[in-house]
């Protein structure tokens, strides 16, 4: 490992280490009660205890289900749109103002309505991880349909390809790199999204962990569902990495 | 094989801009020829190519190919680009099977028919690569392939050699006319290059600055096969080579 | 953007508004439940809610709220996204640290920051900020990195200093980019006061959004959310004016909405 990469890692670790650190200091300080910051110590052994607490993972078992179905539909749902669009000026004229209208609105305040349409299981909270995880996915894969170079489509189109087939085995492929990005977007979108849901109604789940701690004054129960989902992100932002790797190896880098 | 008749092609890049890139343009191409088409940048060559291989519509005017007329791209016209135009995600074998398997020929028939042009075009050896590992001048020869396995009667060429260095391209050169050698297509090629258009045609047009019209036509009678070291010393490709860079030079707007 | 251009792009998202609305009616009708009251009642109840002056004043504090944590938020992140973008050193600082921030519901820090400060506004408003900081910073961050070095060589060669060059030659170029940011982080910083309120249910929108929903008044629930929605499109709406105005010779952007909160 050359020496810049090893400074580089350094640094990135100094403020989180700094971080807990201060948090640390402060804890032990006595300068806020035990009880509103308990010690960083106590709140990674409480968080490692409930690793291995078959509760706790049934829990965040809950919410990983939740995350992936809403993430699996609007994958599908945002790339056939964003494919079709691409193909199609009708379809793209009738998406483009209902999206222009539909993106700024926070989809969490379709939440009430969703758990009144859909009930308190995990239907609303899936529905709306969908609700807001298929927009940058639909944008996404669209724009990188419309500018997929014109030559590629006309070699397709030239061999003997119908105008389907070359959406399918051309347009589609083509477009996977912006697909990805669009996809990244939407993972992290979704973990937040679910992990909103179950804070504001719900049984079960890593959200509704952290306000059940926070009714009894659980403080450190109330840290171990953030970092949990702090490190649930990473996972699978560091997951999509790979598989963008695999799936796009014949591709130019990337500047 | 093809006719082209009082061709037009205009283009608005915004509403209120309109530009003229082919004015009634009219050509007639035998099956079998080798037609280059030679002009200015923006001549409007390359339209007229993408109008031919039913990739662009025409604004007005007919063109008809064998009988029939062109409503869109087919595996008859196969194109070539220069910027080559593969697909990043296949290999190269996977790129010159494209046409075979959109035309339903079984996959393992599809297959060996794909190895036998990669060898034609002296790529043995690099079927599992992927585009981006490979040169420019590999990367043209893979498009060739390409082309060639859907089987088009007529190859459309833009500027296939461009992006390529000299010594490259006059390779290439030489590998396109012993594969069109074989069984003489009808080609149409654009090209900058004198030269290159000399060397390569039985006949040149010359079009003229936008909107591009033929300025010229000139029949090349110089014997096949053709090989450069003794043509770059013949009096007549010499003389044939200055007097179509001549008409290059003096090219005026509109209409001679 | 002409009058003329701009005043036929608005039929297509109003023909889009009366679609929705005339779809949310008819499945309404259709589905024939509770919980999903015709669109017509929740319109009815807009001038109930929108007279009510107490209800006026709350949505007034959340905006407030609002564009203070907004407002903070850009005044940090650009500088440290500017930053960043020139020193490899301060993004290797701050980018992991970033990483583990991310993926973090700022909304959900709201339980443990009410803990700290109390529910009144400095919690809101600190969560906001943190909302918005995150895309402001990567937006300004992209936006810098991507200026071609030759700009900033020719500026240094005529004898710019590091700080003009940062502030006549960085900014300027990273503005486009920035605005993107900018815009994410409006979108962000409503959907984080919204939520906010959701969780610390005491004022605001958010919190008139539930408490309607706790007492089943759900043709009002419905009404909160179409306000919610319309004050969400019109500040965007307002923002992406102003952005062309400021940036018109930039290309137009294909912003992916980087989304919630």
């Amino acid at each position: 490992m050359s020496a810049e990469r090893t400074w580089q890692i350094v640094l990135g670790m100094l403020p989180p280490v700094c971080l807990i650190a201060l948090w640390h200091g402060i804890a032990t300080a006595g300068w806020a009660p035990a009880a509103l910051l308990p010690l960083p110590s106590a709140v990674f052994a409480r968080l490692f205890e409930q690793l291995h607490n078959p509760v706790f993972l049934q829990h965040a078992a809950t919410t990983l289900f939740r995350l992936f179905a809403g993430f699996g539909i609007a994958v599908v749902v945002g790339v056939m749109l964003g494919i079709a669009a691409a193909g199609s000026r009708r379809l793209e004229a009738l998406l483009r103002p209902l999206l222009r209208v539909l993106a700024p609105v926070p989809k969490i305040a379709l939440y009430p309505a969703l758990v009144l349409i859909l009930g308190f299981e995990h239907a609303s909270k899936v529905a709306l991880v969908v609700a807001d995880a298929v927009f940058p996915i639909l944008l996404a894969t669209y724009q990188g349909a419309a500018t997929v170079e014109p030559k590629l489509v006309w070699s397709a189109r030239a061999a003997g390809a119908s105008p389907r087939r070359t959406l399918l085995t051309v347009v589609l492929p083509a477009a996977l790199p912006a697909i990805l990005t669009g996809c990244r977007i939407g993972l992290v979108i979704s973990s937040i999204v679910v992990f909103l849901a179950e804070m504001l109604t719900s049984t079960d789940g890593l959200g509704h962990l952290l306000i059940y701690a926070s009714r009894s004054f659980q403080t450190v129960d109330m840290f171990v569902p953030l970092i949990t989902i702090s490190l649930l992100g990473l996972l699978l932002n560091a997951a999509i990495n790979a598989l963008q790797k695999r799936l796009l190896a014949g591709f130019p880098d990337a500047g | 094989m093809i006719v082209i008749e009082g061709l037009t092609k205009s283009f608005e890049p915004t509403r209120r801009q309109r530009h003229l890139a082919l004015g009634d343009l009219s050509l007639s191409i035998a099956e079998g020829e080798f037609v280059s088409i030679l002009g200015p940048s923006g001549c409007g060559k390359s339209t007229l190519l993408y109008v031919v291989g039913g990739f662009v519509p025409p604004t007005s005017g007919k063109v008809v190919v064998n009988g029939k007329a062109v409503t869109g791209p087919g595996p008859d016209r196969g194109p070539v680009f220069q910027e080559f135009a593969l697909f990043p995600w296949k290999t190269v074998l996977g790129n010159v099977m494209y046409g075979l398997l959109e035309q339903g020929v079984p996959r393992a028939l599809a297959e060996s028919k794909a190895r036998a042009l990669i060898s034609l075009v002296h790529l043995a050896g690099y079927e599992d690569f992927y585009p981006k590992q490979l040169s420019g001048g590999m990367k043209q020869r893979v498009a060739i392939a390409r082309t060639l396995a859907y089987g088009p009667k007529i190859l459309l060429m833009d500027e296939p050699f461009g992006a390529l260095d000299a010594h490259t391209r006059t390779g290439l050169q030489r590998e396109l006319l012993e594969i069109w050698e074989r069984d003489r297509k009808t080609v149409l090629f654009v090209t900058h290059s004198v030269e290159e258009a000399v060397f390569l045609s039985d006949r040149v047009v010359v079009l003229t600055r936008s909107p591009g019209r033929i300025k010229a036509m000139i029949d090349i009678d110089l014997p096949r096969p053709r090989r450069r070291a003794e043509l770059l010393v013949d009096r007549r490709y010499q003389t044939f080579v200055v007097e179509i860079e001549g008409l290059m030079d003096t090219q005026g707007q509109g209409r001679q | 953007m002409s009058l003329k251009v701009a005043s036929a792009s608005a039929v297509p998202p109003l023909l889009a508004c009366l679609a929705l609305l005339a779809g949310w009616e008819g499945a309404a009708r259709v589905l024939d439940i509770n919980g999903l009251p015709p669109a017509y009642d929740a319109l009815r109840e807009l001038p109930a809610i929108l007279s009510d002056r107490e209800a006026l004043l709350n949505i007034a504090a959340s905006l407030r709220r609002m564009l203070t944590g907004f407002v903070l938020a850009l005044l940090i992140s650009i500088p440290v996204g500017l930053a960043m973008a020139r020193s490899p050193r301060v993004a290797a600082l701050c980018n992991p640290l970033l990483m583990l921030i991310y993926p973090v519901p700022k909304a959900a820090l709201m339980p443990i920051i009410m803990l700290w400060l109390g529910i009144g506004d400095a919690s809101k408003t600190i969560v906001i900020g943190l909302g918005v900081s995150l895309p402001v910073i990567y937006h300004s961050y992209q936006g810098a990195r991507a200026i071609e070095e030759k700009l900033i060589w020719s500026a240094a060669a005529m004898g710019m200093r590091p700080a003009a060059r940062l502030l006549r030659i960085v900014l300027p170029a990273a503005l486009p980019q920035i605005f993107v940011g900018i815009r994410t982080g409006l979108v962000l910083a409503l959907i984080t006061m919204v939520t906010s309120e959701m969780i610390a249910r005491q004022a605001g929108v958010g919190s008139i959004l539930f408490n309607a929903l706790d007492m089943a008044q759900y043709a009002s629930v419905y009404a909160m959310i179409v306000i919610i929605g319309v004050l969400g499109f019109v500040l965007d709406l307002l923002f992406e004016r102003l952005r062309a105005k400021l940036v018109a010779w930039a290309e137009p952007s294909h912003d992916i909405a980087v989304g919630t909160a």
